[in-house]
């Protein structure tokens, strides 16, 4: 690393080869740690964590129990031991909480005024974070499995949802109507919608995924119909067997684009995660193995960003695995939860995981740090000694 | 802590030497006559061609990616047919081509000679599988690229050589891979219950091999164990004793 330094010095490389090649180090020495906490605010399963991607400093979860909580991860305290305290939530006493379980969170992509949250009593709810108020609440007719809004569009506000039912709908911020919705009755979906997402590189582009094991990359200014469906084999592209495409040979339950927004990855319950082309659609063929999936609902994985060979966080069990994206390798499996882990994000500013499961807990994953040099101090010497057998007399010499 | 990610860091930091490491690019096409002299020709009376897994391939190639790209490779280029296993949907079949048409040539012309099919088989043979290399089949392209007429196509689908998949679209299928595919099936799980009777579900591979196969197994225990073990069906862990075969957890 001396190297590396001393060549970003005198510019014989370029700064960025020097982040990338310690935020690689960092994620790859990912462990648990014993001085970093999150604190326990949640009495059920935690279904989805969501960290604001303006500082980096802020998280919220939706748990099982319909309870919202929202941590600050910073730690300005000067000590090593550092837990993660919640700063407000949006608990079982409060008047607008969920009815039941909150299955997506997301902060507002631009600033930390404003997060939206779903749940299966089947609203989406806007929430003020000053206020902890509801600001606005889009009811459906079905559960909703899983939304989210465009991280990168400034054009439009809309936030693409997914429900029980084979309709995508779009909901605007701007007007509050929920009225667009994508579907064309032979190219739409035929089950659940368990998951979508907003492409980070294009203002429209969407991905959904389904039960019914496609996934169907969509422009939202096309009524049309949805622009390519990703078939697993790469089969020959013609119109009339858009319906045997199927991604996956079971449900597809997760969608996570990289960091570029370049390719796509999925899960489904088939055991298998695929990594796809997003621009035309081509299954790129890297085989990760078997990555258990028995969720019935929608699986939340993350993507490292930042590093100079991606990496990719999938819950697998009651562990995380982490794999290379690119060369489908499989680094290591992180292991300390109890019980299956339903999702993780991945902060990119300190290279550090946060990961949330049915055992109510969140654990934050942290690159291992060395081991702090013990200090040469006096100081030392003195508080060797027990308290209970420290002399508690004065000494006679002041007594006179 | 695993010991693999270490190997990253050095690639990314470029600094330390790298250690020779043994020969990672394993061929696949090198594994499969290995793989296929496991295949009992005996038992089907030479009516089949040796059917060799994917998952095979993946316990003798350390990496996937790797060994799926050479398979695609080999499919390109004509030397190897993929099939579609009807048990599983991920396990496909990989075939040689010419032992493929020998095969197919012998068996289904002996047992339809006279018959409508021979004339639309041998169609299929001579023009389809050179110029298509796909496992599955479309209804227009089979119209209209090849000629062929519905009643061409039911007579394929009834000598074996296609197998329906979807209104309109067909799996390019073995003739005569019914008992096989049976076999396979029983033998699979009978392996795999091997391991599970034992004593905290797990065998070491030299034991697994020197115990006396099964009835039910007939396709041989070598055959079955590599495809457990490509197919993570069981997880190979490497100890002082030789290679352990542990089920997993979940």
């Amino acid at each position: 690393m001396l190297g590396f330094l001393s060549a970003r010095q005198t510019g014989l490389e370029d700064p960025l080869r020097l982040r990338r090649a310690e935020s690689t180090r960092r994620v790859l020495g990912l462990e648990l740690n014993k001085d970093r906490d999150v604190e326990r605010i949640h009495g059920g399963g935690i279904n989805t964590l969501d960290i604001e991607p303006v500082e980096g400093r802020y998280m919220l979860s939706g748990g099982s129990d319909g309870v919202i909580v929202l941590y600050d991860l910073e730690n300005s305290s000067r000590q090593s031991y550092y837990t993660c305290k919640a700063v407000c939530s949006i608990g079982r006493d409060h008047p607008d909480v969920h009815r039941y379980s909150v299955e997506t969170v997301q902060w507002y992509p631009h600033d930390t005024g404003m997060f939206t949250s779903s749940s299966f009593d089947k609203t989406l709810k806007v929430w003020d974070t000053n206020t902890l108020q509801t600001a606005d609440v889009f009811n459906f007719e079905e559960t909703v499995y899983s939304h989210h809004m465009s991280p990168v569009s400034t054009k439009h506000c809309l936030v693409a949802v997914g429900t029980r039912g084979p309709k995508v709908q779009l909901c605007d911020l701007k007007s509050g109507s929920c009225s667009h919705i994508l579907q064309v009755v032979f190219a739409g979906h035929r089950q659940e919608i368990l998951a979508v997402s907003w492409s980070p590189r294009y203002d429209y582009i969407l991905a959904t995924a389904s039960a019914d094991s496609r996934v169907k990359l969509w422009d939202v200014r096309r009524a049309s119909g949805c622009l390519i469906t990703l078939d697993q084999h790469n089969g020959k592209k013609s119109q009339a067997v858009e319906s045997a495409n199927t991604a996956h040979n079971g449900k597809v339950n997760g969608l996570c684009f990289t960091s570029d927004g370049l390719h796509l990855l999925t899960v489904g319950t088939d055991n298998r995660m695929r990594l796809w082309n997003s621009s035309n659609g081509e299954n790129t063929l890297v085989n990760y193995g078997k990555v258990c999936n028995n969720s019935k609902k929608g699986l939340k994985f993350t993507v490292s960003c930042g590093c100079s060979s991606e990496f990719v966080f999938v819950p697998y069990g009651s562990t995380i695995a982490v794999y290379t994206v690119y060369s489908g390798e499989q680094i290591t499996m992180l292991k300390g939860h109890y019980k299956t882990v339903d999702c993780c994000v991945f902060q990119s500013n300190f290279q550090e995981l946060y990961s949330g499961s049915r055992d109510c807990n969140i654990l934050a994953w942290v690159p291992s740090l060395y081991e702090p040099v013990p200090d040469d101090d006096e100081t030392t010497t003195k508080s060797q000694l027990n308290p209970a057998f420290e002399d508690a007399w004065s000494s006679s010499d002041e007594e006179g | 802590m695993s010991w693999k990610r270490h190997h990253l860091i050095p690639e990314t930091f470029g600094v330390k030497r790298r250690r020779k490491r043994g020969p990672v690019e394993s061929d696949p096409l090198r594994g499969e006559p290995e793989l296929m002299q496991l295949f009992p020709r005996g038992l089907f009376e030479d009516a089949l061609p040796p059917i060799v897994l994917r998952s095979q391939v993946y316990s003798l190639v350390p990496d996937r990616t790797v060994a799926d790209r050479q398979l695609k490779e080999l499919q390109e280029q004509g030397e190897i047919r993929i099939v579609q296993l009807g048990f599983d949907l991920d396990a496909h079949g990989i075939i040689f081509t010419e032992d493929y048409r020998t095969r197919v040539c012998d068996c289904v012309l002996k047992a339809c000679d006279g018959r409508p099919y021979a004339g639309a088989v041998q169609k299929f043979l001579a023009s389809v599988l050179p110029a298509c290399g796909d496992l599955s089949f479309q209804q227009d392209q089979m119209t209209q690229t090849f000629g062929f007429r519905d009643s061409e196509i039911t007579h394929l689908v009834n000598a074996g050589v296609l197998t329906v998949r979807d209104a309109g679209s067909w799996w390019l299928a073995v003739p005569g891979a019914g008992r096989f595919i049976k076999y396979f099936v029983k033998g699979r799980q009978a392996v795999l219950s091997m391991v599970r009777k034992a004593k905290y579900r797990e065998l070491l591979l030299s034991e697994l091999l020197g115990r006396r196969a099964p009835v039910v197994v007939r396709l041989g225990l070598t055959y079955h164990v590599h495809d457990l073990i490509g197919a993570q069906l069981v997880d190979c862990i490497s100890t002082t004793s030789g290679t352990l075969l542990r089920l997993p957890e979940t």
